[in-house]
């Protein structure tokens, strides 16, 4: 019951501090149900669970050289699941990092800073709405 | 005679015996017949018996028959009732036959049905309310002839008996409205499975075509919109980058100008000032006063528009250092001693004598305030007397509240004009301007100084009688004592033979330096760059340096740093800054210089500092210290590298949760530490990279300044470029030495906040 009206949201970020600090303030925000993972391999494990929105950090290979990266990570989770939008999260602001990650079909590109949050929300908002739509599409074409 | 009777009895016994005989030979003959008879009787008998025999089966046959036929009776009475039954069923089937073609020509669909040539063979209702045709005209004509496309229609007929079944097969009717229908078939057999014909229903989606047209119609408008709106947002985002491109380039406009402007300037009041000195004619004299004048008054003009434009960015920065705020007022009325004579005006200075001697808060600020005030009331008033009040509003344990006052008796504000004088570029009158001169700035920027410290700005003016400005301010109370007044208070006693090292880069500036001190009569040395300042102190003895900010090769603050730190140097150090109100000040005193002093230099107040730092450089850095200490551990900040606000605002000050955020960053970081070192010292620019960039995201949220993050920023830059060089390896050290104090003190955060749940 109380995890149906909520945003099922995946944390992945090998900063843990920061996936912390995330996860905090998601939580304040009340509607969201949160799951962190430090890896992006965890992450996969847990897919069968399937979030609503998964937040990815890109840099994920920051000090474990042999972990999976984000771009891996984002593309496994694509061909498990195609449907659940990916928010790539990163402290890079270079462009071509950005398209990479729309070629893998990350829902959004987000630079780490102190707005982050707030174009997190935004855009999670956006992809819960497209979903709607989405859905209400569907159901017209049915009724047709 | 016995004899013949004997004889004759003999004879007659014979005759008797023979008739005897011929009687028992009759009778034996009658008993064969009789056995005979017998016999026969007997077989007769038998046959009787064999016939009963015979007849009493015929009987039982006949009784079995008559059973069977009772048998067949019950059977044909059973088949009379289920025939009946039959027939009642038959009679309810027909009523539901009927009830079903009843509701086959209630149907608003046209159902039809056709024979394997295509005939139509029966049709309902809906069929003649759409075709417009009547039963009879319908009734065995070519079903594909009532349809647009009848190719089509052949085609949709042909795959009905090709695959039994035909499902939502697209058509249009060929009457008046060209009807939308969607063609459903499927064959229908006889008992033995032979196709007969096709049961057809030509379904009307007029309505439903409507609904889909709309539906793609919103579609289509959804993704308009879509795409609208990714537009727009795509379009707000490069203007909001255009806007912020545009508010960078006004600063770094201005700040250029600023620079460009100031460093000329600084050379015209300069030399003004040292040509004031020399032997002149009074036309002269009173020509290059012209021009100092026009001079002082552009350099407060650029100084207000910079002012302006720092508010206008949010840069406005406001400092907390304690000061006397009575010498301050009285030093700063001075500046006006001049023009107060000059006009024939009266100063007249009220203090409150309750006021606490030393308050923490910005006098700078504070100077630019009451000067804005004083001078505009100079300039509107021609006679009559400017009174200055500072009275003590509230005091409790912590702060004092004080209220500033400058009352006039000049023009005055006509009432409509009083809301707007606080406005840009506004003053009372248009005229005021070609009157009294002034660029309407002032009070523009009087407003913005105030209102940021948390203070109040109001005006009472009465026309032709006079104006009083008067704003509140809260300062902070402290122990400590205030930063010397050197800067103010002159010393009488002169002192001669000091040795001075101006580190300069601009010919101009650096002549002029040259002639202030040589008139102080001080020793001087000039250096273009803090490089060659090194050198030159390394070989020579100086006792105090001037030292430019901006300069090519090695800046000033690099200069510095490398005196203190690596030369261990004590030198006083007074930096040359183009604008104090900038931050440059605190850095100034980070990097360990001892004051400052803003260009265009002011002689008096050079020659003071220079005098005040040499006469006492140790007391004075201690006492530096010591007060800063002081404020800052009222104030509740530290020199520590931490500031936890973040985290306190993110977990609502959860303890537990602070701990598992402190707790966290203790953790990674010192694996981080080591991979910066690691990574620099064996070139492993990928290792360097990664553990800078990971870096970044945690110093904000422990609070760790900016320049951290842009440092460790840029080393993530020099490492791709694998750019080794000194800076590289400054910033690593800087990096891990700050990363190692934040553990430090982070550790000490955690105890703390352990010990409290505790």
């Amino acid at each position: 019951m109380k995890t149906d009206n909520k945003i099922k949201l995946f944390l992945v970020d090998d900063d843990k501090l920061l996936l912390k600090s995330l996860e905090l303030e998601f939580f304040q925000q009340g509607n969201y149900a949160v799951r962190t993972f430090a890896t992006g391999e965890l992450c996969i494990e847990q897919l069968s669970d399937i979030p609503d929105v998964i937040i990815l950090d890109y840099h994920l290979d920051g000090i474990e050289s042999n972990a999976m990266n984000g771009i891996d990570t984002l593309d496994k989770i694509k061909s498990v699941n195609p449907d659940i939008p990916v928010i790539m999260l990163s402290s890079q602001d270079k462009i071509e990092i950005a398209v990479n990650c729309m070629h893998s079909k990350a829902f959004d590109y987000i630079v780490k800073s102190e707005t982050a949050f707030v174009r997190l929300q935004k855009v999670i908002g956006t992809i819960l709405n497209e979903k709607k739509m989405e859905k209400q599409l569907s159901w017209y074409m049915d009724r047709m | 005679m016995a004899k013949i009777k004997k004889d004759d009895e003999l004879i007659l016994a014979n005759k008797e015996l023979v008739f005897q005989n011929k009687e028992k030979e009759k009778r034996a003959a009658e008993l064969v017949v009789a056995n005979k008879e017998l016999a026969f009787q007997t077989e007769e008998k038998e046959k009787r018996a064999a016939e009963l025999l015979v007849a009493n089966r015929e009987l039982a046959f006949q009784n079995n028959e008559k059973e069977k036929r009772a048998a067949e009776l019950v059977i044909a009475n059973k088949e009379l009732v289920f025939q009946n039954d039959e027939k009642e069923k038959r009679a309810a089937e027909l009523v539901i036959a009927n009830y079903a073609r009843g509701l086959i020509e209630a149907s608003r669909d046209p159902l039809f049905t056709i024979s394997p040539l295509g005939k139509i063979t029966d049709l309902n209702e809906a069929t003649v309310r759409v075709l417009g045709l009547s039963r009879k005209k319908l009734i065995s004509t070519d079903f594909f002839d009532y349809f647009t496309d009848s190719k089509k229609a052949r085609e949709g007929y042909e795959e009905v008996f090709e695959k039994e079944f035909v499902a939502d097969y697209p058509l249009t009717l060929s009457d008046n409205d060209h009807t939308e229908v969607l063609f459903n078939g499927s064959v229908y057999k006889d008992d033995k499975g032979g196709v007969v014909g096709a049961v057809v229903v030509a379904r009307v989606i007029t309505e439903q075509k409507r609904i889909e047209k709309e539906l793609i119609e919103a579609k289509v408008f959804a993704e308009l919109a879509t795409t609208i709106a990714e537009e727009a947002k795509i379009k707000a985002e490069s203007a909001t980058r255009i806007a912020e491109n545009a508010v960078k380039a006004k600063q770094q406009f201005l700040s250029n100008m600023s620079h460009e402007i100031r460093t000329p300037m600084n050379a015209i009041i300069g030399f003004t000032k040292v040509v004031l000195k020399t032997n002149l004619t009074e036309k002269q004299k009173e020509y290059l006063s012209a021009i100092k004048l026009s001079g002082d008054a552009l350099i407060v003009l650029i100084n207000d528009i910079l002012d302006l434009a720092k508010v206008d960015a949010g840069k406005m920065t406001f400092e907390q250092t304690p000061f006397q705020m009575s010498v301050s007022i009285s030093a700063m009325l001075h500046l006006f001693e001049t023009k107060i004579q000059e006009k024939n005006l009266q100063l007249v200075k009220v203090y409150d004598e309750k006021i606490p001697k030393v308050l923490v808060g910005d006098p700078i600020r504070l100077h630019q305030i009451i000067l804005n005030l004083v001078s505009n009331a100079v300039k509107f008033t021609t006679k009559g007397k400017i009174t200055v009040s500072v009275n003590l509003f509230s005091e409790n344990e912590e702060s004092a509240t004080i209220e500033f006052s400058v009352k006039d008796t000049g023009i005055g504000i006509p009432e409509a004009k009083i809301k707007n004088i606080f406005e840009n570029f506004q003053q009372a009158t248009s005229g005021t301007s070609r009157l009294y001169g002034g660029t309407g700035l002032g009070l523009a920027i009087v407003k913005q100084l105030v209102e940021p410290q948390g203070g109040t700005i109001s005006v009472q003016s009465d026309l032709n009688q006079g104006s009083t400005f008067s704003f509140i301010l809260t300062f902070q109370k402290t122990v400590a004592g205030s930063e010397s007044d050197n800067r103010i208070v002159e010393s009488d006693k002169e002192i001669k033979n000091i040795n001075v090292l101006v580190v300069e880069d601009i010919p101009l500036n650096q002549l002029l330096m040259k002639t202030l001190l040589d008139d102080f009569g001080f020793g001087c040395d000039i250096a273009g760059n803090g490089k060659i300042a090194i050198e030159k102190l390394e070989t020579n003895p100086y006792d105090i340096i001037l030292m430019d900010l901006q300069m090519p090769v090695m800046n000033g603050f690099e200069a510095t740093e490398h005196i203190r730190n690596i030369m261990n140097s004590k030198i006083p150090i007074i930096a040359l800054t183009a604008d104090v109100t900038t931050v440059d000040v605190t850095k100034c005193k980070e990097v360990g210089m001892n004051d400052y002093i803003a260009k265009p230099v002011d002689e008096k107040l050079l020659y003071s500092i220079i005098v005040g730092l040499v006469k006492s450089p140790v007391t004075l850095i201690t006492e530096n210290i010591k007060e800063k200490k002081d404020v800052e551990t009222y104030t509740g900040k530290g020199t520590k590298c931490v500031d936890l606000s973040f985290l306190n605002r993110r977990t609502k000050s959860d303890p537990t949760l602070m701990m598992e955020m402190i707790g966290l960053y203790l953790e990674q970081t010192p694996p981080l530490i080591t991979a910066l070192r690691e990574g620099f010292k064996n070139k492993n620019w990928e290792l360097l990279q990664s553990a800078a960039h990971k870096m970044i995201p945690s110093f904000s949220i422990v609070g760790i300044g900016m320049e951290f993050e842009n440092m460790a920023k840029k080393v993530q830059d020099f490492a791709k470029g694998q750019k080794d060089n000194e800076e590289l390896s400054s910033m690593v050290l800087q990096l891990v030495n700050i990363c190692a104090q934040a553990c430090d003190e982070l550790q000490e955060e955690f105890n703390i906040i352990k010990n409290k749940i505790k």
